[in-house]
């Protein structure tokens, strides 16, 4: 009986085991200094010692959390508004503003070559502003993809981000009651009132998934950081990147080591978003 | 306040839903609108709420609602804000009309109090039973002193024990607070309990606008008729069976409720008891006589089938 339930459920269970629980061993293992390619003489934490000793990682981290916090923020705050915005639109506009689901194909490195191509300093946008007189030459453009505030990446991962928070927002909003909003309006809310206090309450549940999957994802993907990046503080991708392949072999561990916090973080990250979220709906309803 | 519709039209693309009614609905009174499912009962509230826009006629209101005094529509399924408790809910309105803090808790109290809900105040609609729900939705409408309240369906979302409760609830609320109320429902005992005047809408026409015990007694046509209830059709040659005095009278017919006949018993009587079946509170008869049934209701159970009787109709 047992056998037949487990088989059951191996095309789910065999790729978990495999490449999700084997990846997430042998990086902890490698972190430690077993199973690496070379005999690994450091102690059994040395990595994380150095890891977690060394300013450059905190400031990494920070970063990190920074561009990945706020480009989630955006992403879920743009996402929400354009599809109530699209939800509100007639039925036959709003087959039209399907278009809003051509950037989720585009891959995330094509958004940082647009981001590139719009705001860097000879880009789109700093031509534009020149032709029309704004500005006198390039140097009068501001630094906006390089000015140590992750900007560009933020840009990209919340271009990138928006349609994917419109599509989980909207899928609520297609079961959304419109009577709703009509009741609202009738009792004499203003349109912000109803949005904040009927609309959003409904909609809460996918903006919050939307958050933690995009926050995660910007926290810890490669590819837009690759082109947008600065050197410091870089990205902790960029981080493990170079630790792995550009540096003493001996040093990977070191790689692994920061792999391994960024996993327990992004499941610390989870348990306590949930939690923080749960008590203040709790909160909200005492009231 | 008080609101006259006039010459309401309505049409979904080539569809007719409404088509030229007009009736008035005076200040403290309360109108049933009632038909079968379909009729386009739902599509005139909402004309009359403003939600929807009629292609013909108007509704017009003695003094215009305003934000301050709105219409206010309570959806079939009362379309409560699933994630505030009774207590947010029935505030909402007064929220959102920057109530000082003191005023409204007094106001939503005496709603609470009113209409039964204080041991609810702190509970989410999923937990209420609907005739719950349906209370929090007239307060939360009550509570700022709508220029008119309008019902969709009241006791469609009712036990069958719960409805005439309701009505008489409806009623009793609706005199107290005086604000003039359109009701529509296809439950009619419940609508003539609680309605001051109700008129009956078949294929989106006012077939009848008129007082409850008006409109059951006299019905003007026999679509009306039938469908208020059980009807018998007495031709002109049997009023003297009926005792009917049809002098100076010009219709060729009278219809009869089966409980405006009395049955008594007569050995050579011109009817016959062709079939009895208990209903509860009284016991209906189908009476043969001539060529046609009569359906008779009364509580005496002295009739056994085949016996002889005679009809009589009470004016």
């Amino acid at each position: 009986m047992k056998t037949k339930f487990l088989l059951k459920l191996s095309p789910l269970l065999l790729p978990y085991l495999v490449l999700f629980c084997g990846g997430v061993f042998l990086t902890f293992s490698q972190s430690l200094g077993f199973l690496t390619p070379l005999p690994y003489e450091g102690g059994l934490a040395e990595a994380y010692g150095s890891i977690l000793s060394s300013p450059s990682f905190y400031s990494s981290f920070f970063f990190s959390l920074q561009v990945a916090a706020l480009s989630a923020f955006l992403a879920v705050a743009a996402g929400t508004l354009l599809a109530y915005w699209v939800w509100k639109l007639p039925a036959k506009l709003q087959t039209a503003a399907l278009i809003y689901k051509i950037p989720l194909i585009l891959p995330h490195i094509a958004v940082a070559f647009v981001v590139l191509l719009f705001w860097s300093r000879s880009g789109i946008v700093s031509s534009l502003a020149h032709s029309t007189g704004l500005i006198e030459g390039m140097q009068g453009f501001p630094n906006l993809l390089y000015s140590g505030w992750g900007l560009g990446m933020i840009l990209a991962y919340a271009l990138k981000g928006t349609p994917f928070a419109m599509l989980l927002v909207m899928a609520l909003l297609l079961r959304f009651d419109t009577r709703q909003i009509q009741t609202a309006a009738m009792l004499g809310a203003s349109r912000l009132r109803t949005f904040v206090r009927v609309v959003l309450p409904r909609v809460a549940p996918a903006m919050h998934t939307a958050f933690i999957i995009l926050f995660l994802y910007s926290f810890g993907a490669f590819d837009i950081p690759y082109i947008l990046s600065e050197s410091r503080p870089g990205m902790l991708s960029i981080n493990v990147y170079n630790l792995y392949f550009k540096r003493d072999l001996a040093r990977r561990p070191e790689a692994m080591a920061i792999l391994v916090i960024m996993f327990c973080f992004a499941v610390l990250f989870i348990f306590a978003y949930t939690r923080v979220v749960n008590r203040l709906e709790n909160v909200e309803r005492k009231i | 306040m008080d609101l006259t519709l006039s010459r309401i039209g309505k049409r979904f693309k080539t569809k007719t839903v409404l088509e030229d009614i007009s009736f008035d609905v005076g200040p403290r009174e309360l109108v049933s609108v009632i038909g079968p499912s379909g009729v386009g009962k739902t599509t005139l509230l909402k004309i009359i709420a403003r939600l929807d826009a009629p292609n013909a006629g108007e509704v017009v209101f003695s003094s215009p609602p305003s934000r301050k005094n709105p219409v206010i529509l309570v959806f079939q399924d009362y379309v409560l804000f699933p994630g505030m408790t009774v207590w947010n809910n029935i505030s909402f309105g007064l929220k959102s009309r920057r109530f000082k803090k003191a005023e409204m808790r007094d106001r939503v109290e005496r709603m609470l109090d009113y209409f039964r809900l204080q041991g609810q105040r702190d509970q989410y609609p999923a937990q209420l039973s609907a005739g719950q729900k349906q209370r929090v939705a007239i307060a939360r409408a009550m509570v700022i002193n709508p220029a008119v309240l309008l019902l969709d369906e009241p006791f469609a979302n009712l036990d069958r024990n719960l409805k005439m409760e309701t009505a008489r609830f409806i009623r009793k609320t609706q005199k107290e607070f005086g604000i003039p109320t359109v009701s529509v429902t296809h439950d009619l005992e419940e609508a003539f309990a609680m309605s001051d005047k109700i008129g009956i809408l078949l294929e989106g026409r006012l077939k009848q606008f008129d007082t409850p015990k008006e409109l059951y007694f006299r019905p003007n046509s026999h679509d009306t008729a039938r469908f208020l209830g059980p009807v018998n059709i007495i031709p002109r040659e049997l009023y003297p069976f009926f005792g009917v005095n049809g002098q100076g009278e010009e219709t060729e017919q009278v219809l009869a409720r089966p409980e405006s006949l009395i049955l008594e018993s007569r050995e050579n009587g011109p009817g016959w008891i062709k079939e009895i079946s208990f209903a509860g509170h009284y016991i209906a008869y189908e009476v043969s006589l001539g060529e046609r049934i009569y359906t008779v209701y009364t509580q005496r159970d002295s009739f056994r089938p085949g016996q002889r009787v005679n009809l009589k109709l009470v004016e």
